[in-house]
């Protein structure tokens, strides 16, 4: 760690910055320290704006505070933390896999649970506080998306689709507005908004399938299958739209997209199950 | 005699392969040598080639400066200029040889992540590999037909509308989708399935027909004709007064038309083989397992089980069921298949079938 540090100290321009979330990373790393993007790949980006998150190699290490996390696997992968005294976790119902018996665990204080546990959601977060070892997965093929909330970001995400946040975050839901949205917009009422204080911390997500990200600019927007939608910044806006289909048979049938609009980023997902909600 | 790296026939007298730049080793030169064309005849049926059309001499004059000579690309049969890695029309990977089973079947090629195809003045990027998704770049005037549930997202200016069907209440009542919508160009529109497994980029020469099992279309560019016919495959089960028919294959299947050069991508689950019959070459699959064959190939239901005295009663229980292919043509399977609806009750009839007992 303090070699690290003074390696940086003396050499200030030895350094490069992973593409996928702008931590600056000693120049001889393979994998960036801060959300395990390999850094000897150029960043996949399609002709049409969309980049593919990366793909972790098995087992690569993340580190947050004085915690550690392994990514393992890679059809189902599983985060396995390994967190430092004073350290915790936040994570949601049915997504731990295994932890050692001293990880002591809590729940979090909500405001608003009762109503969310009304609309079906659990409203129950659990936390785990270290030392020691605690492993997350998801039961679906997919991806875990490392974002490493720097100060100041503000991410909303599709619901139940968050494995576990660093302690450093604060998480709150938002109701979605408009009836249209909620019936229509393949994600239900609620929608989970982080927010980092002073200090960064980590979110991972799980996509399924594979998972994209694209930043809008101001004004510019983008129509996206309600299901397939995982994350985006709260500066994005979503609404849902109908497409009317008449098939000359039964009066026709409308398509729902939801329509988003700049500035920000936008994460969307290959596999849009409609999972939990439906 | 046969590259063995390839497997493309090698002319007399060439001391590299034209199609992969692979040294000819002649045998007899080594002992290990004689053990080749053994080989090579195993690596040859995965050569789905249609018949030529112009030769590639007219419309491409070989550069120069690449080792590789151009050649057709050994997937869809496309010309591929010289020194390409990527074939610009069903994206499969030139630069290594396709992978082929000691028992002949041919893997879907391998696709570089980010893969580009282009088709007329449109293109289609195939982005991720857990759950591919085709990003098509649509040129104005030009438009692709997808089915339901498939849209991952668009551009605003994109506009969709439902494409007429004809038969449509017939293909309703078989269960199939009925409606087809459509997407006009210019504009990005990009399409994915909910399921993981492979995207499969047909290149559907000009003349050229294909036969896909019902539900695996994701979308297809509009010069491709879209019709079905019956399968014929079919068996009838009892139980008391009560008859039911099922379908192992579908009750429809959709054949899949090109005049002009087009783009069929279909999405199948799991890993995906292809193999080519010869002329009344037979194969065995799982009904389910089939993805697509040449209009070519003949298929009919096969029984297998063993011999018993309880004829009437002993025999559907331990039966193995069968899809028979016939040659001449291509047949693809999917690794992941759905279990056949009805296959372990009391069956009473059934389509044209053939049958073994053991």
């Amino acid at each position: 760690m303090t070699d690290a540090a003074q390696g940086i100290a003396a050499e200030p321009f030895e350094r490069i910055q992973c593409q996928w979330c702008q931590s600056m990373n000693e120049k001889a790393a393979l994998a960036c320290r801060a959300c395990g993007a390999p850094l000897d790949i150029r960043n996949l980006v399609s002709e049409s704006g969309w980049r593919e998150a990366p793909r972790i190699r098995d087992m690569t290490e993340i580190h947050f505070s004085s915690s550690t996390c392994q990514v393992e696997g890679e059809i189902v992968p599983a985060a396995e933390i390994n967190l430092g005294a004073g350290d915790s976790v936040f994570f949601e119902h049915h997504v731990m896999l295994w932890k050692e018996e001293r990880v002591g665990m809590s729940l979090m204080q909500l405001s608003g649970g009762m109503k969310r546990a009304f609309a079906g959601m659990p409203f129950l977060i659990s936390v785990a506080t270290g030392a020691g070892r605690i492993a997350f997965s998801r039961d679906a093929t997919g991806e875990l998306v490392v974002l490493p909330l720097h100060p100041g970001m503000e991410l909303d995400v599709r619901e139940h689709a968050f494995l576990l946040a660093s302690h450093q975050i604060g998480y709150s839901f938002i109701r979605v507005k408009g009836l249209t949205n909620i019936l229509f917009g393949g994600q239900g009422m609620y929608m989970d908004r982080f927010v980092t204080t002073s200090t960064p911390g980590l979110l991972i997500l799980h996509g399924y399938g594979n998972v994209f990200e694209r930043r809008l600019k101001e004004g510019e927007s983008i129509m996206v299958e309600p299901g397939a939608f995982l994350y985006k910044d709260s500066s994005v806006t979503m609404n849902v739209e109908f497409q009317k289909l008449g098939t000359g048979f039964f009066g026709g049938t409308n398509m729902s997209l939801a329509r988003m609009t700049g500035p920000g980023r936008i994460g969307i997902q290959s596999m849009y199950v409609h999972h939990h909600t439906e | 005699m046969f590259c063995v790296n390839c497997g493309n026939i090698l002319v007399e007298g060439q001391n590299f392969c034209r199609n992969c730049g692979n040294p000819v080793k002649r045998p007899g030169a080594a002992g290990q040598a004689a053990a080749y064309p053994a080989q090579a005849a195993a690596v040859l049926p995965q050569v789905p080639a249609p018949p030529p059309q112009a030769p590639m001499q007219a419309s491409a004059p070989q550069p120069a400066r690449s080792a590789m000579p151009g050649g057709r690309c050994s997937w869809c049969g496309s010309d591929v200029f010289a020194g390409q890695s990527t074939c610009p029309r069903c994206g499969a990977a030139l630069d290594h040889p396709p992978a082929v089973t000691a028992g002949g079947w041919t893997e879907l090629p391998g696709r570089k992540d980010m893969t580009k195809l282009q088709i007329g003045n449109s293109s289609c990027q195939i982005e991720g590999l857990y759950v591919p998704v085709a990003d098509m770049n649509l040129a104005a005037g030009d438009s692709v037909y997808f089915t339901h549930h498939v849209l991952l997202w668009k551009d605003p200016q994109v506009n969709v509308t439902t494409m007429p069907l004809k038969g449509g209440f017939k293909r309703l009542l078989a269960g199939m989708p009925l409606i087809m919508t459509q997407a006009q160009g210019p504009g990005h529109i990009a399409f994915s399935k909910d399921d993981p497994g492979e995207l499969i980029p047909v290149a559907l020469q000009p003349g050229q027909s294909i036969d896909v099992r019902e539900h695996m279309l994701l979308a297809a560019t509009s010069n491709v004709t879209y019709d079905w016919f019956s399968t014929n495959v079919y068996f009838e089960t009892r139980n008391g007064d009560e008859r039911e028919v099922f379908h192992p294959v579908g009750a429809f299947m959709d054949r899949f038309s090109a005049s002009t050069p087009g783009l069929l991508l279909l999405h199948a689950g799991g890993n995906v083989f292809i193999r080519q019959l010869a002329p009344g070459q037979t194969v065995l699959v799982k009904p389910t397992a089939l993805v697509f064959k040449d209009p070519t190939v003949d298929m009919n239901l096969h029984f297998e089980h063993p011999r018993t005295n309880f004829v009437t009663w002993g025999r559907w229980s331990n039966m193995y069921f069968w899809l028979r292919l016939t040659g001449p043509g291509r047949v693809a399977i999917q690794s992941v298949f759905p279990q056949i609806e009805g296959e372990a009750r009391n069956i009473t009839g059934w389509s044209d079938a053939t049958e073994a007992r053991w």
